[in-house]
C-alpha cells in the first residue's frame, strides 16, 4: 500500500504541477465565477424574463425605446397606435402610408420590423433577419385576435367584456406531485450526463497518454522492475480520479458560490441546473466516480497496447465509441426515464454511471436497485482493474505496431494457462 | 549472496531465444555477460528482472527462488528511460521510494550519487535539458539510488565519452569492492576484462564459454607462445615457422607485430627456442608466453562456433536437397 501511495502521489503531482491543468482549472473557475455576476452588469431581463436593470433603477423606460416597429393599416383598426404601444412596451411605433413605404423602412433598418394589416384576420410581417427569440408575430396575433373577437361581439350584439370573462376564465390547478417532477430535474440530469461524459473522455485520454508516454520514453522497464505493475496502473487511475474530483469541485464550487450571491439577479432561473437535491448528488458522486474508474482502467490498459502517443486514438477508438453510444442513449432516454432501455442501461457497468443517477433524479427507482447497480459497477471496476493491470504488464516492452485488444486478451489467457 | 541461473529457456512465438542458460555469480564479484547482438544477453537479464518469464529453468538466490521484490536491485536497462519532463531529483526520489526507501533516505541517496557522478548541479532541472552523457549519468545514479545489493548493468558504457567512461569504471570498481553482486553486459571487452572475475559468453541463446576469466585465459594461452623476429615481417616469419618447425609447433594466429604458435604435444618451450635460434637468418626479438585478451578469446570462440553453425546450416541445406 505504501508503494501504491508513492505512485499515487507522484502521478497526482504530475497533474497539479502541470501548468495547463492549473491554468485551465483557474480559467474555467474564473469564467464561471464571473459569469454568475453577469445579470448584475448586463441587462439579461429579456433572456431571463426578469425585471430589467433600468426598471430596477426606477427608470420607466418611456424615454428610451430600444427598438422601432412600423405599421401600415388597411383595416383601420390601428388608427390609434396606443393599442400596439401597450403590447410592445419597449418599441416606438411608427405609422406608414403604404406597404411599400413600410417595406422600405424595414430594408433601410429605420425600423426593426413592420406589420402590414390587411384585415382583422390577415397581416404581413416584414423583417430582414428573424432571430430565434423573435416573439413579435405571436404578440401581434394576440392583438389582432382580440380585435377580431371585439368586432365579432359588436356584430353579434354581445357584450365583449362578459364574453371575454367567460371565454378566458382561468382554470386553477393545484399540482400535488407525490413523486418527482421530471420537468424540474430534467436539466440538471442533462447537465450531469454531459459533465460525466466529458470527464471520462478527457481524463481517460490523459491516463492513456500517461501510460503510452512511459512506454515511448522507455521508463516503463525501470518502473515494472521496481514495483508490481498493478500498483502503477491503480496509482495512475486513482490520481486521475482525485484530480477530476478536485477540478470538478473547484468549478462546481465557483458556480454555486457565484450563483448563491447572485441568484436573485438571475431570477432563480438557474435553479433548474444548480439546485440539485442532495440524494441525486450523492448518487451522482458514487456512480460518477465508479464510471470514471471503470473506464480509466480500460483507458490505461489500452494506452499500454501502443508505443507512440499518436497511436492512442487507434487503440482507444472502440472504447470511445461505446462511451458515445451510452451518452446518446441516456440523453435520448431522459424523456422516457422509466422506459426499459434506460432501466437496462442502469445495471450495465458500461452505462450505469450515467443512467442510474438520471433514474434517481427523474424517475421511479427503488433503493435496492441503486445498491444492486452500485455493487455490479464496483465489482466490475475490480475486474477491469485486474484485467487492465494484466494488459498493462503484458504490453510492457512490446514495441512496434499497436497490439489489438482481442490479441492482448488471448495472450493473457495463454499466459495464465 | 549467490545468484544462480539454472537452465533457463525462453521462446518468443516460435523462436527459441534462450536454450538453457546457466551461470552463477557471488557478492563482491562481477560476472561479464558477453555475446554478439541478438545472442540473448538482454533477454537473460530481463528474465532475471522478471520483465519476462522463462519457459523453463529457475533463478535462485542463496538456494531460494529469486524474488526481485525481496532484495534491492539496481537495474540499468539497455533501453535507457526516465521521465524527460520531470526534475531529476524528483524522479530519482520516486524510483528509490518505489524500491522501499523513505523520502529522506531517497533524497539523501539521490544527492550522494548525483554528486559522485558529477551532476549534482542539475538536481532541479528537467532531464530533457541535459546532454546525452549527463542523462546517462543520471540514469546510472537512478540505478544506484536504492543502495542495491545486486547491480545489473546492461551495456552501461554505450554512448559515454572517455571521461565519463572512466567515471563509470571507477564507480563499478567501487561497487565490487563494496561487496555488491554485479552482472555486467557489454560489447566492450576491455571493460569486462577490467571488472569481471567470471564471464559467460552467450551465442544464439546458449552459453558457449563460461568460468573464471583468469583460468579461461590460462587455458586459451596454454602451450602457446608469442614470437617475433627483428628483421622478418610477421607474415614471412609465420611462413618460415610453418615450413621449418611444423613438427614442433603450429601457427595459430598473430597479434599486431607477433606470431602466435602452439607447441605440439610433448614439445617443451626450451626445445622450441633452441630450434628457433638454430634457424638460418633468424634474429629473435620476442619470445614469451601467450596471454590472450578477452577480445581474442571472444573472437576465437565466436569464430569457432560460427564455423560450426555454418557447417550445420550447409548440412541442413544438403539434407533438404536430398
Amino acid at each position: 500500500m505504501k508503494r501504491l501511495w508513492t505512485v499515487f502521489e507522484f502521478e497526482l503531482f504530475s497533474y497539479i504541477k502541470n501548468k495547463s491543468f492549473i491554468i485551465t482549472t483557474a480559467l474555467i473557475c474564473l469564467i464561471i465565477g464571473l459569469g454568475m455576476f453577469a445579470p448584475r452588469v448586463f441587462d439579461m431581463s429579456d433572456l431571463l424574463g426578469t425585471e430589467s436593470l433600468k426598471e430596477k433603477e426606477g427608470d420607466s423606460g418611456e424615454d428610451a425605446k430600444e427598438q422601432a416597429l412600423g405599421i401600415y393599416d388597411e383595416s383601420g383598426y390601428f388608427k390609434d397606435t396606443k393599442l400596439l404601444s401597450d403590447v410592445f412596451k419597449d418599441a416606438d411605433i411608427k405609422s406608414y402610408d403604404s406597404a411599400k413605404a413600410l417595406e422600405k423602412a424595414v430594408k433601410k433598418e429605420d425600423i426593426k420590423a413592420g406589420f402590414y394589416v390587411i384585415d382583422d384576420l390577415h397581416y404581413n410581417y416584414y423583417v430582414i433577419n428573424r432571430n430565434m427569440m423573435d416573439e413579435s408575430t405571436y404578440m401581434f396575433n394576440e392583438v389582432l385576435s382580440t380585435i377580431h373577437k371585439q368586432a365579432y361581439c359588436v356584430e353579434q350584439n354581445i357584450d365583449y367584456d362578459e364574453f371575454s370573462k367567460e371565454y378566458e376564465a382561468p382554470v386553477e390547478c393545484k399540482e400535488k406531485i407525490l413523486g418527482k417532477d421530471a420537468a424540474d430535474s430534467y436539466w440538471y440530469c442533462y447537465a450531469l450526463v454531459i459533465i460525466i461524459f466529458m470527464v471520462i473522455v478527457i481524463y481517460g485520454g490523459m491516463i492513456a497518454t500517461a501510460v503510452t508516454t512511459e512506454k515511448s520514453n522507455r521508463s516503463i522497464e525501470v518502473l515494472v522492475t521496481s514495483i508490481d505493475s498493478k500498483y502503477l496502473l491503480f496509482g495512475k487511475v486513482f490520481a486521475g480520479a482525485v484530480a477530476v474530483m478536485f477540478q470538478m469541485s473547484m468549478i462546481l464550487g465557483c458556480a454555486l458560490i457565484g450563483y448563491g450571491i447572485n441568484h436573485e439577479a438571475w431570477g432563480d432561473k438557474l435553479d433548474i441546473i444548480l439546485d440539485i437535491p442532495a440524494n441525486v448528488l450523492v448518487v451522482f458522486a458514487i456512480f460518477g466516480i465508479g464510471g470514471f474508474l471503470f473506464y480509466a482502467f480500460l483507458y490505461g490498459a489500452l494506452g499500454a497496447l501502443v508505443s507512440k502517443t499518436e497511436d492512442i486514438n487507434k487503440s482507444c477508438g472502440n472504447l470511445q465509441m461505446i462511451i458515445m453510444i451510452v451518452y446518446f442513449i441516456v440523453l435520448l432516454q431522459l424523456t422516457n426515464i422509466d422506459g426499459i432501455a434506460i432501466k437496462i442501461c442502469s445495471y450495465l457497468p458500461f452505462s450505469s454511471y450515467s443512467a442510474m443517477f438520471a433514474r434517481v433524479g427523474m424517475g421511479k427507482v427503488a433503493a435496492w436497485e441503486v445498491v444492486l447497480s452500485a455493487v455490479i459497477l464496483y465489482a466490475s471496476i475490480f475486474f477491469v482493474g485486474w484485467l487492465g493491470a494484466k494488459i498493462y504488464r503484458m504490453g510492457t516492452l512490446r514495441y512496434g505496431n499497436p497490439i489489438k485488444f482481442t490479441n492482448a486478451l488471448k495472450d493473457i489467457k495463454t499466459h495464465e494457462k | 549472496m549467490k545468484l544462480e541461473v539454472k537452465n533457463i529457456t525462453k521462446t518468443f512465438g516460435e523462436k527459441e531465444v534462450l536454450k538453457g542458460i546457466s551461470f552463477s555469480v557471488e557478492s563482491g564479484k562481477a560476472l561479464g555477460l558477453l555475446g554478439r547482438n541478438g545472442a540473448g544477453k538482454t533477454t537473460t537479464i530481463r528474465i532475471l528482472m522478471d520483465v519476462f518469464r522463462a519457459n523453463q529453468g529457475e533463478v535462485l538466490l542463496d538456494g531460494e527462488k529469486f524474488d526481485i521484490r525481496r532484495v534491492q536491485i539496481g537495474y540499468l536497462p539497455e533501453e535507457r528511460g526516465l521521465y524527460p519532463k520531470r526534475a531529476i531529483l524528483e524522479q530519482m526520489v520516486y524510483l528509490a521510494r518505489l524500491r522501499g526507501l523513505n523520502k529522506k533516505e531517497a533524497a539523501d541517496n539521490a544527492r550522494k550519487w548525483l554528486k559522485r557522478l558529477g551532476v549534482e548541479q542539475y538536481e532541479k532541472v528537467l532531464l530533457e535539458t541535459l546532454s546525452k552523457g549527463n542523462q546517462q549519468k543520471v540514469q546510472l545514479a537512478s540505478t544506484l539510488v536504492c543502495n542495491p545489493d545486486i547491480v545489473i548493468l546492461d551495456e552501461p558504457f554505450s554512448g559515454l565519452d572517455p571521461v565519463n567512461s572512466q567515471i563509470l569504471q571507477d564507480v563499478v570498481s567501487e561497487l565490487i569492492e563494496d561487496g555488491k553482486l554485479v552482472i555486467f553486459s557489454s560489447h566492450q571487452m576491455s571493460y569486462v576484462e577490467q571488472f569481471c572475475e567470471d564471464i559467460a559468453i552467450i551465442h544464439h541463446g546458449e552459453i558457449i564459454l563460461d568460468g573464471n576469466l583468469t583460468s579461461i585465459k590460462e587455458e586459451f594461452g596454454k602451450n602457446q607462445l608469442v614470437v617475433s623476429d627483428r628483421r622478418l615481417e610477421k607474415e614471412a616469419f609465420a611462413g618460415l615457422l610453418s615450413e621449418r618447425l611444423n613438427s614442433l609447433a603450429e601457427v595459430t594466429g598473430s597479434s599486431k607485430e607477433d606470431t602466435i604458435v602452439r607447441l605440439k604435444e610433448g614439445v617443451d618451450r626450451n626445445a622450441f627456442l633452441k630450434a628457433l635460434i638454430e634457424l638460418d637468418n633468424v634474429e629473435l626479438e620476442h619470445f614469451e608466453t601467450y596471454k590472450p585478451s578477452l577480445n581474442d578469446i571472444f573472437i576465437k570462440v565466436e569464430t569457432d562456433v560460427s564455423g560450426v553453425d555454418e557447417a550445420d546450416k550447409t548440412e541442413e541445406v544438403a539434407k533438404e536437397v536430398e
